[in-house]
């Protein structure tokens, strides 16, 4: 298999905001479909850009199948198929809390209840709950190979990881507990001091606020409670699934300034959870058109010279061959210090891979947004390593330079 | 939105409605960034905004203004950006360098403060705020964490030595934007939701400061890149919905194109070059043309996006020059703030 990750059944894209954690995830899945397998990629990214590059016409809480022609133009054999999918976050969280509920009241008085509308979106990590919660159900359907999953821009690496528990440790919290149970947390011991105290110190909060919504947190808790075993056993399995060998992590970096720090403080975070990195995807990096950019920047002058004399007599007399020359050379040095920044700005990341035995893939940075599906399957043969040359791109890169040529032209003209 | 029942039930005016007297008080409160007293920048997660906020502060700085940058975010580079002293970011002001100090408003600490203030001791206050359930439970609480940040950059404003203001200028290094925007709408929910009380009163009086077109900014930073561009648009929209001043935006890392403008094809004219031109040790001609497409390429997105933004937002852009490494301390800040207080419409 052409990019190891494939194999497991659950690919999940982790890395910072911005460094196209979305596209790097549907260019995984895109990949997983040519290599015959049908694939699924779950995304967070509210934006339409992901079903336009896909070519969709827009992403719901359920899958989207990608054309069959599209499919085969990009290499895609009969058996293997894509599609995509825009995770409603709030959605999937209320379909657990229907299930969970013991009656359809109780139900109705959860999603009801103001505290639920509001703190369903943020509550001990739910956003990255509903995403693990979605996988996990799609993930025991036999409907799909490979699921690849864009999480959301977390802060901590863990946060998508954790979810479950802090869920768990959240309705298993003493406070929690206190405003279930007051009665019985009474009688352990400390709890009476804890429970005077804490209820005096919210009451006091309150008044100086004016803010009523204790009353609402109670309630939501009372109700929520009587679900809590169907969670607890619920967010176990999804644990299971994502700590165990069917899951792999693949981290997603770019070698901007700021961006690689993050990435090896998320590598660090994810190690310290026992978390496994299956492989590192660098992505926009800017590659050198052939080998590597040796001697551009010291240039001997007949050199330059030379390539004045060459294009004087390619432009004629009239064209200002030296001058040309200059900026030629210029250019490509300032376009060999931006490869070398990037190379050695990676270089940590690749170390960690190589000594970890992962993988370790870079994707050139393409000249325009990803909006199609060639674009996408660029990247995904960068990360299957099929050769791609800098000068494919650079084709590519032709269209936006060739408008403002005209636009020049007709401007002067 | 024209919609909102927040504003409607409170019988205020709705200032959408107001679209085009809002847009010519923000002319009319165009001056330059650092006679403000209170900027508010915020953009997208990765436009650097920290780096904005460290520029502007050194720049202000450098007019002789005492200047206080306080991070909702906590980001460790933004002491060093600021430096020479390095100084952990810590809730108390840290002096990181003449006339520059630095902190951050942890939501806890503000809280305990807070609280601390109102009930004249923090004997109860501090055990029940320790409480991890507690936090948590406050944590989930809707834009509790937005208000008592508002709040403390409130009381920060308000402090004297004298009759001096302590800081002539308060940068705050806000949240990237999806939660920038709740951020500034946080008083508003809250006076819908809280009707009479000490904590209406106050959230009032942080309102009213956010909403002072001649005290407060708010400075989006955006990249010249489609998805930022797109969400500094929504984030600009929305601040006028909100009443918050602006009067430019920042455009961060932007590159410039290769060639002369008189040779802009020259990568064309290379690519026809025979491949086997003698040029010595010089890459062939090819090679040489695909660096400078790639340039050009990427300066001619920049340049897109830039009008895009520009077009879109009606207001001006201040666009501060990539640097390919980044941001590594204060000289390279310093050359930030040069671009980022020259006056608008000058070219850059």
């Amino acid at each position: 298999m052409t990019l190891p990750a494939l194999e497991r059944r659950v690919v999940v894209c982790v890395g910072c905001g911005g460094v196209g954690k979305t596209t790097v995830a549907a260019a995984i899945a895109l990949e997983a479909a040519r290599a015959g397998r049908r694939a699924l990629v779950l995304t967070i990214d509210p934006a339409r850009r992901l079903a336009d590059a896909l070519g969709v016409e827009s992403l719901g809480n359920q899958p989207e199948p990608l054309p069959r022609e599209a499919l085969t133009a990009l290499g895609v054999p009969a058996e293997g198929s894509l599609s995509a999918l825009m995770l409603d976050m709030k959605r999937t969280f209320d379909d657990l809390v229907a299930r969970f509920a013991e009656s359809d009241a109780a139900r109705d008085r959860v999603l009801a209840n103001p505290i639920y509308r509001h703190v369903s979106d943020a509550l001990a990590g739910s956003v990255e709950y509903s995403a693990m919660e979605k996988v996990y159900e799609l993930s025991r359907s036999d409907a799909y190979d490979t699921l690849v999953v864009d999480t959301p821009p977390s802060q901590h690496a863990l946060d998508f990881l954790d979810a479950p528990e802090r869920l768990l440790e959240f309705l298993d919290s003493r406070l929690v507990q206190l405003w279930i149970h007051p009665a019985m947390a009474a009688g352990r011991l400390g709890f009476r001091w804890f429970g005077w105290g804490s209820r005096r110190a919210l009451g006091l909060i309150e008044r100086i606020t004016g803010i009523g919504f204790l009353e609402d947190v109670s309630e939501f808790l009372m109700a929520f409670e009587h679900m809590s075993e169907g969670f607890r056993a619920r967010a176990r399995e999804v644990r299971a699934l994502m700590r165990g060998p069917e899951a792999a992590f693949v981290l997603v970096a770019s070698p901007e300034s700021g961006s690689v720090e993050q990435a090896q403080r998320f590598l660090e975070r994810l190690e310290a959870g026992d978390v496994r990195v299956a492989g590192i995807v660098a992505n926009r990096v800017r590659v050198w058109p052939n080998g590597s950019p040796a001697g551009v920047e010291a240039t001997d002058p007949t050199d330059a010279a030379r390539l004045a004399h060459a294009l004087a007599e390619q432009e004629g007399e009239s064209f200002p061959a030296a001058r040309a020359a200059r900026a030629a050379i210029d250019a490509a040095a300032r376009y060999a210090a931006l490869v070398r920044r990037d190379a050695t700005a990676l270089a940590a990341l690749r170390e960690h891979a190589e000594k970890r035995g992962s993988f370790f893939r870079v994707v050139p940075e393409l000249f325009d947004d990803v909006h199609d599906l060639s674009s996408l399957e660029r990247i995904a043969s960068s990360l299957a390593q099929r050769t791609h040359t800098a000068e494919d791109s650079m084709t590519a890169t032709r269209e936006p330079g060739a408008n403002r040529r005209e636009r020049r032209g007709t401007a002067s003209a | 939105m024209n919609s909102d029942p927040v504003r409607s039930s409170l019988g205020r005016p709705d200032r959408s409605s107001l679209g085009y007297a809002s847009l010519r008080a923000e002319r009319l409160a165009a001056r330059p960034l650092e006679s403000r007293r209170l900027v508010i920048v915020t953009g997208k997660g990765g436009t650097g905004k920290t780096a904005v906020a460290a520029a502007l502060a050194l720049g202000a700085a450098a007019t002789g203004r005492r200047v206080l940058v306080a991070a909702v975010d906590p980001d460790a580079r933004l002491a060093a950006l600021l430096g020479p002293r390095p100084a952990p970011l810590g809730y108390e002001p840290a002096r990181v360098r003449e006339n520059v100090w630095v902190c951050h408003i942890e939501p806890f600490e503000a809280l305990g403060e807070y609280l601390g203030l109102q009930l004249r001791t923090r004997r109860l206050v501090d055990p029940v705020l320790r409480q991890r359930a507690f936090r948590q439970l406050l944590l989930a609480s809707p834009g509790w964490r937005e208000l008592i940040t508002l709040g403390k950059v409130w009381h920060l404003e308000q402090l004297r030595d004298g009759a001096r203001p302590r800081y002539d200028l308060i940068v705050v290094d806000a949240p990237a934007t999806g939660h920038g925007l709740a951020f500034l709408n946080v008083p508003r929910v809250v006076a819908s939701a809280v009707r009479t009380g000490p904590l209406r009163h106050q959230t009032e009086r942080v309102e009213a400061l956010i909403e002072d077109h001649a005290r407060t900014l708010l400075l989006p930073v955006a990249l010249a890149e489609e998805l930022p561009v797109r969400e500094t648009v929504e984030l600009v929209t929305r601040a006028r919905e909100l009443g918050v001043a602006l009067d430019r935006v920042v455009v961060n890392a932007v590159q410039e194109p290769p060639y002369p403008d008189d040779l802009a094809d020259l990568d064309r004219r290379l690519a026809a070059l025979p491949d086997d031109a003698p040029l010595g040790e010089l890459p062939p001609p090819r090679v040489l043309a695909a660096c400078g497409a790639m340039l050009s390429a990427r300066a001619e997105l920049n340049r897109r996006y830039v009008a895009q933004l520009a077009e879109q937002t009606g207001l001006p852009t201040a666009t501060l020059p990539y640097l390919r490494d980044g941001l590594r301390g204060p000289d390279d800040a310093a050359q930030l703030s040069a671009a980022l207080l020259a006056p608008l419409g000058a070219p850059a």
